[in-house]
């Protein structure tokens, strides 16, 4: 409010009768802010000189879209654990619907963490996690023929993204026959004999 | 009241219902009684003969006759102007003041500048002298350091009732920006000279006798600044790095105000400071978008 009013004083030249100046506030929107815009608020102690350089999170989301859940679940698995170039780039060339948001989204949280998170290279970003939720469903009537109608939902989703700064982690290598013979091994070996000497 | 008038009315209730709701969230913006055009099934009533050739005034007014919207009160918010917006007539530091040492004579004629010099200052001193008799230009460097100092030790610890207390209402936020989720780490090491008062002014706001006094001390201190961002990386400065700093900060008063203190308001950056050390991290400044008519050059 102290701001307006400066504009007011470089606006009229004459002097105002009275000293004090009546304004009315806006009412901010009134709206609950989700767990996962929460998470970014957190703010860890500084680090000492000897400790490993502490990786950059960002938590970002957008909610209430239109589109399924389901459909969405696809894309989001599609980019889990991707770099962020190369989930950009799926995105851009994937036909779903659901592709263009999230790759608005994931823009947009690249500009965050290089504007707001300190991160210094945009590209040296990661996906640790993506995840979809439920939004608000909404019934509403399908007319069909004959006077015949159903009742339809109109399917909303969220969409959740963790980024991380750092390469993406190697992805892990297939289990193979020899591993699977070892943790055999080792559950017979495990065994105890209870009620004995 | 919404039930009231929907007794009264019938049909119409619901528009002006929706429109005195919609004047109580947005107070001022939508006059009462003001007929706005809604689509919908619903046909508004046909209007009837003793409306059609009346004007408008008289119609809103038989409107607002037949039912009475009671506005609830403006919603009004006064303020209290603690502080000016800006520093007025700002300071002009000599140039290289704290670079000449005292052996030469221009260092020494810098040292010797007395506030006796410029006619303002002394005109705006005698005008802070009648508001406060204990003023005094000998005794007030050393107050305004230590408040200096209290307000960024305050300003590390996140403490905002002590810093509002300490800071004028333009100050605060220059000061707060962007600062939420870090860590700040500051420390006063050791003044350097003793802290002097270069400028004085006073000027009221508004009106005539609405007196605010703005005093520029010059402080050269060396301090210690280490900002860590929100990953408790370092991001500016450095813990064990004490720099030397040449400050002209300036402090206000409320002088009409008998329960004003002297804060601090703001900071005069000279032109020819030293520029400030540069961030740990690379920044990217893109350039000119590239022209798709010029020639792509061969990639081998």
């Amino acid at each position: 409010n102290w701001a307006r009013t400066k504009n007011l004083w470089l606006a009229s030249g004459s002097l105002f009768p009275l000293s004090c100046i009546h304004t009315s506030t806006s009412l901010q929107k009134i709206g609950k802010i989700g767990k996962w815009e929460k998470k970014n608020r957190i703010v860890y102690p500084p680090q000492l000189p000897g400790e490993p350089r502490r990786p950059a999170e960002i938590y970002h989301c957008r909610r209430e879209i239109k589109y399924s859940n389901d459909k969405m679940w696809y894309l989001a698995k599609l980019i889990k654990g991707m770099s962020i170039d190369q989930a950009l780039a799926q995105l851009e060339f994937s036909d779903k619907k659901g592709a263009k948001v999230i790759r608005e989204v994931l823009l947009e949280a690249q500009e965050m963490a290089v504007r707001n998170h300190n991160v210094e290279f945009k590209s040296n970003l990661h996906i640790a996690e993506s995840q979809t939720g439920r939004g608000r469903y909404v019934k509403r009537l399908r007319c069909h023929g004959k006077g015949m109608f159903g009742m339809m939902k109109i399917n909303r989703c969220h969409y959740f993204v963790k980024l991380v700064e750092g390469p993406p982690p190697p992805p892990e290598p297939p289990k193979t026959g020899f591993d699977q013979a070892k943790e055999y091994v080792q559950q017979l070996r495990n065994r105890t004999l209870v009620h004995t000497l | 009241m919404a039930a009231a008038m929907a007794a009264g009315l019938g049909r119409r209730a619901p528009r002006l219902c929706w429109k005195a709701a919609e004047s109580l969230l947005r107070p001022g913006a939508a006059l009462p009684g003001v007929v706005v055009p809604v689509r919908g099934r619903r046909k508004r009533p046909p209007v009837p003969e003793w409306a059609r050739e009346l004007s408008p005034e008289e119609r809103e007014r038989r409107l607002k006759s037949a039912a009475p919207i009671f506005p609830d009160e403006r919603i009004e918010r006064t303020f209290f102007l603690a502080c000016t917006a800006e520093i007025i007539d700002p300071y002009v530091p000599p140039e290289g003041d704290a670079r000449m040492t005292s052996l030469s004579k221009d260092g020494v004629k810098q040292q010797v500048q007395k506030l006796r010099q410029t006619a303002a200052s002394q005109l705006a001193l005698r005008k802070i002298k009648d508001h406060i008799p204990d003023f005094s230009t000998k005794t007030f460097p050393e107050k305004a350091q230590e408040i200096f100092i209290e307000a960024h030790n305050s300003l590390a610890n996140f403490n905002k009732q002590k810093l509002h207390s300490l800071v004028t209402e333009r100050c605060y936020p220059d000061m707060v920006r962007g600062n939420r989720y870090k860590t700040i780490r500051w420390r006063f090491v050791e003044s350097l000279e003793p802290p002097r008062v270069v400028h004085v002014r006073c000027e009221s706001i508004m009106n005539r006798g609405n007196l605010y006094g703005q005093v520029t001390v010059r402080m050269h201190s060396r301090q210690i600044l280490a900002i860590y961002d929100r990953f408790g990386r370092l991001m500016y400065g450095g813990e064990e790095i004490p720099k030397d700093v040449l400050e002209y900060v300036v402090f206000e008063r409320y002088l009409v105000n008998p329960y004003g203190t002297w804060r601090m308001h703001g900071k005069i950056v000279p032109d020819w400071a030293p520029p400030k050390d540069p961030i740990i991290k690379t920044v990217m400044i893109p350039g000119p978008a590239p022209d798709p008519s010029e020639q792509r050059e061969k990639v081998k």
